[in-house]
C-alpha cells in the first residue's frame, strides 16, 4: 500500500479515537494534520487524476470531512462547518458517478440546510435545495429542513418549535436550539404589531418562557419599549399614514414644475 | 471540412430518430464526444457556425440523461475559448432564460419577472418549446410576487394545453383555497415535476394562505381564530395556536391590517381607512408619470435617422453637425435627468 494512504490513515484512526472521547483539542490539532496531508493527492478535487488508489484516496478524503463537519457542529463553529462543507461538496457531485454512496451524506446535506435557515440566508438555501434529486427530497432528514423552512416563512412557528423533537440526527441539536432563540424574536417582532395589550401569562406562553422572571429578562434586554404595568404587557404602536393635514406644497411644486418642462421637450 | 459534416449529420439523425430509447442517447452522447475532440484540433472560423451547433447538441445530449456534471468542465472551457475568439453564438435569449431561473430560486422574484418576460418576448416565434417554458415560469414567479396573470396570458396560440395546469394552479392563488391548491398540486405534480417548478410551488402555499387571509380580513369586522384556521383549512396538530401566529406575522409584514386579541381568541379588522385622506394616491400618480415621461425619454435617445432617408444626399460635414446635436440633446436630457433624481 502507499505509504501517503497509510500515514492518512493512521492518523485518521487516531482522530476518530479522539472524536470519540470528545477530545477537540487533539481533533483539530489532527485534522489540520490530515488536510495537509490530503493535499499530496493528485486524485481529490480540483485535479481529479485518474491514479491506482483514486477510489481508496476519495473515498478516505470524504470520509475525514464528513468527520470534520460533525466536530465542527460538537464545537459549535459555523464559520468551519462552511468551509468543510464547502470542501466536502465535491465529493457528492463531481464524484458522485464514481464513489459508492456515502450514508452520511443526507444528514449532511441536511444539516447544511439547517445552518443557511438558522443564519437566515434564504437564497442560498433554496439554491442548495435545487440541486438536490427527487430522491434526496424524500429523505426524512433534507425534509425535515424543507418543512421547518416552509413553517418558518408561513409563521407556525409552534410547528418549528414542536419539530425540536423530531430531528432525525442527534447533530441537529444545536442548529434547532439557535433556531429556537430566532424564532422567539420573529414572535416577538409579531406580537408587538398584532397585540394591543398581552397579560404576562399570556405572553410568557406565547414566547415559549417557563417562568415570568424569564420573560421580565427578556423584555428588559431586547425590548425595553415595551411597558408592564398591572400584569399587562402594553405595545407602543407606531401609528402610519395618518390622514394629511397640510399640503406638502414644495414638494407638489417641484413635481409640476418638472412635468411642465418634459411636456414642453414632448410638445 | 468534408469530415465534420458527418458526425453531425449522424448526430442529427439520432436526435430526430428514436430519443426515447437510451440507446439512441447514448449514440449520441459518444458521436458529440467524438465530434467535439475532433473540433479542438482545428481553429478555423469557417468552422465556428458548425461548432456553435455541435456545442448545443452536446450539451443537450448529456442534459437529456441528466449527466451534465460530468461535461461541466469541458462545456467551461470550450466558454472559455469562444470567449476569447469573440464567437458569436446568439444564445442571449437563453441566457436571460437561465438568469431568469436563478434569480427565481435565489428569491429575487422582480428582477427574475423582467429577466423571463424579456426571454419569452426575444424569442424566435417558431421556439414554441421554450416560449411556452418562459411563461411557465414567468406565470409561477408572478404569482409569487402576489400579481394574478390575466387569462390572456394562458390563451396565447398553441400554449392553452402546456399551461393548463398553471391556470388551475393560479386559480387556486387567486381565490386563496388551501385544499384547492393542495389538490392541483397533487394532481399534476408529475407536470410540475417534470418542469421542475415543484419547489417553487412549494413557496407558494405560503401566498394562498395570505390571499385567503385577506380575504377573511376584508368580509369580516371580528372572527374567532377557530374560526380563521377552519376557513384556511389548515391541516395540523394545533390549528388554533397556528393561525395566531400566521395571522399575527400577516399583520407584522402588512398584508391585513387588524389586531388580535388573546385573551378571547379573536382578530379584529381594522376599518379600511379612507385612503384619499393621505398622501398615497398623488404618490402613485406621480411614480406613474414618472416612468412615462422617462419612457419618452428612453425612446428619444435611442431614436437613429440612416443617413440616407433624407431626400438630399447629406454632406459629411452636415452629417458630423446633425450627429453631433443628436448628441447634445441626448447629454442635455441626461443631465436633466440627474438633476430631477
Amino acid at each position: 500500500m502507499d505509504p501517503k494512504i497509510t500515514e492518512v490513515s493512521q492518523t485518521f484512526e487516531r482522530f476518530k479515537a479522539a472524536f470519540v472521547r470528545n477530545d477537540f483539542d487533539t481533533c483539530t490539532r489532527l485534522l489540520s494534520q490530515l488536510k495537509v496531508l490530503l493535499t499530496a493527492f493528485t486524485s481529490l478535487p480540483p485535479l481529479f487524476q485518474e491514479t491506482s488508489n483514486a477510489i481508496h484516496e476519495l473515498t478516505i478524503a470524504r470520509d475525514i470531512y464528513e468527520h470534520a463537519i460533525v466536530l465542527s457542529v460538537k464545537m459549535e463553529d459555523q464559520d468551519a462547518f462552511e468551509r468543510d462543507f464547502f470542501q466536502l461538496k465535491p465529493y457528492y457531485t463531481d464524484a458522485r458517478g464514481r464513489l459508492p454512496a456515502s450514508p452520511q451524506e443526507y444528514p449532511i446535506l441536511g444539516l447544511n440546510l439547517l445552518r443557511l435557515l438558522v443564519q437566515n440566508r434564504i437564497a442560498e438555501f433554496h439554491t442548495e435545495l435545487e440541486l438536490l434529486s427527487q430522491s434526496a427530497l424524500d429523505n426524512p432528514c433534507i425534509k425535515h429542513a424543507v418543512e421547518l423552512e416552509q413553517s418558518f416563512m408561513e409563521g407556525a412557528y409552534h410547528r418549528v418549535l414542536s419539530a425540536r423533537q423530531t430531528v432525525p440526527d442527534a447533530t441537529y441539536a444545536y442548529f434547532m436550539d439557535l433556531l429556537a432563540k430566532t424564532v422567539r424574536d420573529e414572535i416577538a417582532g409579531c406580537s408587538e404589531k398584532a397585540y394591543d395589550r398581552l397579560s404576562t401569562s399570556d405572553a410568557r406562553q406565547i414566547l415559549l418562557f417557563s417562568s415570568d422572571k424569564e420573560l421580565l429578562q427578556y423584555v428588559e434586554k431586547e425590548h425595553p419599549e415595551w411597558e408592564i404595568k398591572d400584569g399587562f404587557i402594553i405595545f407602543q404602536k407606531v401609528k402610519d399614514s395618518v390622514p394629511c393635514k397640510e399640503i406638502p406644497s414644495l414638494q407638489l411644486i417641484t413635481q409640476t414644475l418638472s412635468y411642465a418642462r418634459e411636456l414642453e421637450r414632448i410638445v | 471540412m468534408f469530415y465534420f459534416i458527418l458526425p453531425f449529420f449522424m448526430l442529427s439523425c439520432c436526435f430526430h430518430g428514436i430519443t426515447k430509447y437510451s440507446w439512441s442517447y447514448f449514440q449520441a452522447k459518444a458521436c458529440s464526444s467524438a465530434s467535439i475532440a475532433r473540433l479542438k484540433t482545428v481553429n478555423r472560423r469557417t468552422v465556428d457556425v458548425l461548432a456553435s451547433r455541435l456545442y448545443f447538441y452536446y450539451s443537450l445530449c448529456y442534459e437529456l440523461t441528466g449527466d451534465l456534471a460530468e461535461i461541466r468542465g469541458n462545456l467551461l472551457a470550450l466558454h472559455r475559448i469562444a470567449t476569447l475568439r469573440r464567437d458569436e453564438l446568439g444564445q442571449f435569449c437563453r441566457y436571460l432564460f437561465y438568469l431568469g431561473k436563478i434569480r427565481t430560486i435565489q428569491l429575487e422574484y422582480t428582477d427574475a419577472k423582467e429577466s423571463l418576460l424579456q426571454a419569452a418576448r426575444k424569442a424566435p416565434q417558431a421556439a414554441l418549446g421554450f416560449r411556452v417554458q418562459c411563461n411557465k415560469w414567468a406565470i409561477i414567479v408572478r404569482l409569487l410576487l402576489g400579481e394574478i396573470p390575466e387569462r390572456t396570458v394562458f390563451m396565447q396560440k398553441g400554449m392553452e394545453k402546456a399551461l393548463r395546469p398553471y391556470f388551475e394552479l393560479t386559480n387556486a392563488v387567486r381565490i386563496g383555497d388551501l385544499e384547492l391548491f393542495r389538490n392541483v398540486a397533487e394532481k399534476f405534480s408529475s407536470t410540475f415535476g417534470s418542469d421542475r417548478t415543484n419547489n417553487l410551488i412549494v413557496r407558494l402555499r405560503h401566498n394562498v394562505i395570505r390571499t385567503g387571509l385577506r380575504n377573511i380580513s376584508i368580509s369580516y369586522s371580528r372572527i374567532s381564530l377557530t374560526d380563521v384556521a377552519k376557513k384556511l383549512r389548515l391541516d395540523s396538530p394545533n390549528p388554533v395556536a397556528d393561525a395566531e401566529s400566521i395571522v399575527s406575522k400577516a399583520i407584522r409584514d402588512g398584508a391585513i391590517d387588524a389586531t388580535l386579541d388573546h385573551a378571547n381568541g379573536w382578530m379584529v379588522s381594522k376599518e379600511t381607512g379612507d385612503i384619499y385622506s393621505t398622501n398615497e394616491p398623488q404618490i402613485a400618480f406621480n411614480s406613474r408619470i414618472a416612468f412615462c415621461l422617462n419612457m419618452h425619454n428612453e425612446a428619444v435617445r435611442a431614436l437613429r435617422f440612416p443617413p440616407n432617408s433624407h431626400k438630399e444626399k447629406e454632406s459629411a460635414e452636415k452629417r458630423r453637425e446633425r450627429q453631433q446635436q443628436e448628441q447634445e440633446l441626448a447629454q442635455h436630457i441626461a443631465e436633466e435627468d440627474d438633476d430631477d433624481f
